[in-house]
């Protein structure tokens, strides 16, 4: 699939387009008033345990738990 | 699961009312339940012993009605979000189709369940399907991949299909569901994982007494060019207008992207109703048997005591009478 013409920057710079409506979001959570943006931005909190497996055994699982990217 | 923990502790608790008391061992037949009245000249099992088994059996009850409440409270929170969350992929299944009988090489089986136990049978349906899906595509130059969401479904897969596994994301419900972390979670699976079309497996919440184990397809967006051709809901992507200079297929790997994250965030949502409604009528059905339990044991109790009360009334005479002469 040849990509005619320039490829958006979000998705040269290696990101899905998951990520990018993510940041999105996020800006325009900041630009809430007190007190709906301490509100929307601890709703939007992350956390899961995520563990790759390869030929049957499990790596050390990493705990992705973070605010929401700034 | 307490429901059969429960109904074991009855039949364990059969024999030991049977005359072979712990008090005083006479000659007694070995098989007899506890309905029979026992021979003569034995003394039965003491009260402290049935009593001890009520007041477990009642504080059991009163636990298990309290995860009965505690599930139907979350429950009600998290339906609303649920039935809001369909509104997500259903424009998707509109454009794209829902196409689960697509023939491809790389399968990825995204199995959704629960971290926590007492919810019934939904993560073994989920488990039992997902299983069936390898089946179901494996053949030559085909594979199948599991990736785990929930401890549940990662203890029964990890017994007999650890190869094929590829990622197991656990403590996904210790913040309230909501659409980032979802999305966040979708995006580390797309980064990791090679596929040619997504399945995901989770039980679809229809009524609190009724979840129904569903399959929702994924393709990437080179599968849905291959499918376009042969025409079809697909087949209609071209009479679409493109606006904003990207091509067609950029929009695709946009769009795909964006629906799986969609449909994960339902799927994720839809199980987790599920997993409440689940755990409800469970929790509900193990309050009525312990309930069940303690009336048969409040019957045995009642027997016991009126049977040592006789015999030692009958002693009591029987020594009066002797002493009469």
């Amino acid at each position: 699939m040849a990509s005619n013409g320039a490829v958006p920057f979000w998705r040269a710079a290696g990101m899905t387009y998951i990520t990018y409506s993510n940041i999105c979001a996020n800006l325009v959570r900041n630009c809430l008033k007190e007190p709906y943006k301490t509100e929307a931005l601890t709703r939007e909190k992350v956390h899961f345990s995520i563990s790759k497996w390869t030929e049957g055994k499990p790596e050390k699982p990493t705990i992705r738990s973070d605010s929401p990217e700034e | 699961m307490a429901m059969a923990a429960l109904r074991r502790e009855g039949r364990r608790f059969a024999p030991l009312i049977s005359p072979r008391p712990i008090t005083a061992v006479r000659s007694s037949p070995p098989a007899l339940s506890h309905e029979d009245e026992g021979p003569i000249g034995v003394r039965y099992v003491s009260t402290q012993v049935v009593r001890n088994r009520m007041k477990s059996v009642k504080s059991i009850q009163k636990i298990t009605k309290a995860m009965k409440m505690v599930a139907a409270s979350k429950l009600r929170a998290i339906q609303t979000k649920a039935e809001n969350s369909r509104g997500l992929w259903q424009p998707f299944t509109a454009l794209l189709g829902d196409l689960p009988s697509v023939d491809v090489k790389k399968n990825v089986v995204v199995t959704i369940s629960s971290d926590k136990g007492l919810c019934g049978g939904i993560n073994s349906t989920s488990v039992k399907i997902s299983k069936g899906l390898h089946k179901l595509n494996s053949g030559p130059e085909k594979e199948t991949k599991y990736v785990i969401l929930g401890e549940k479904a990662k203890a029964q897969l990890v017994r007999d299909s650890k190869k094929d596994i590829e990622l197991i994301i656990t403590e996904l419900q210790k913040n309230p569901l909501s659409y980032t972390q979802v999305s966040v979670l979708a995006d580390e699976i797309l980064k990791n994982v090679e596929y040619d079309a997504l399945r995901i497996v989770f039980n679809k919440f229809h009524s609190v007494v009724s979840f129904v184990p569903t399959v929702s397809t994924v393709l990437s967006p080179e599968i849905v060019e291959r499918e376009a051709e042969s025409g079809g809901k697909l087949g209609d992507l071209d009479s679409y207008e493109i606006e904003g200079g990207e091509t067609k297929g950029e929009i695709l790997q946009n769009l795909s992207e964006f629906q799986f994250s969609c449909v994960m965030f339902n799927a994720v949502l839809e199980n987790a109703c599920s997993e409440q409604g689940a755990r409800m009528s469970a929790m509900d059905s193990s309050s009525r048997n312990a309930g069940d339990m303690l009336d048969r044991l409040t019957l045995t109790y009642n027997r016991t005591r009126q049977a040592s009360i006789t015999t030692e009334l009958i002693e009591i005479i029987s020594g009066a009478s002797a002493l009469e002469g």
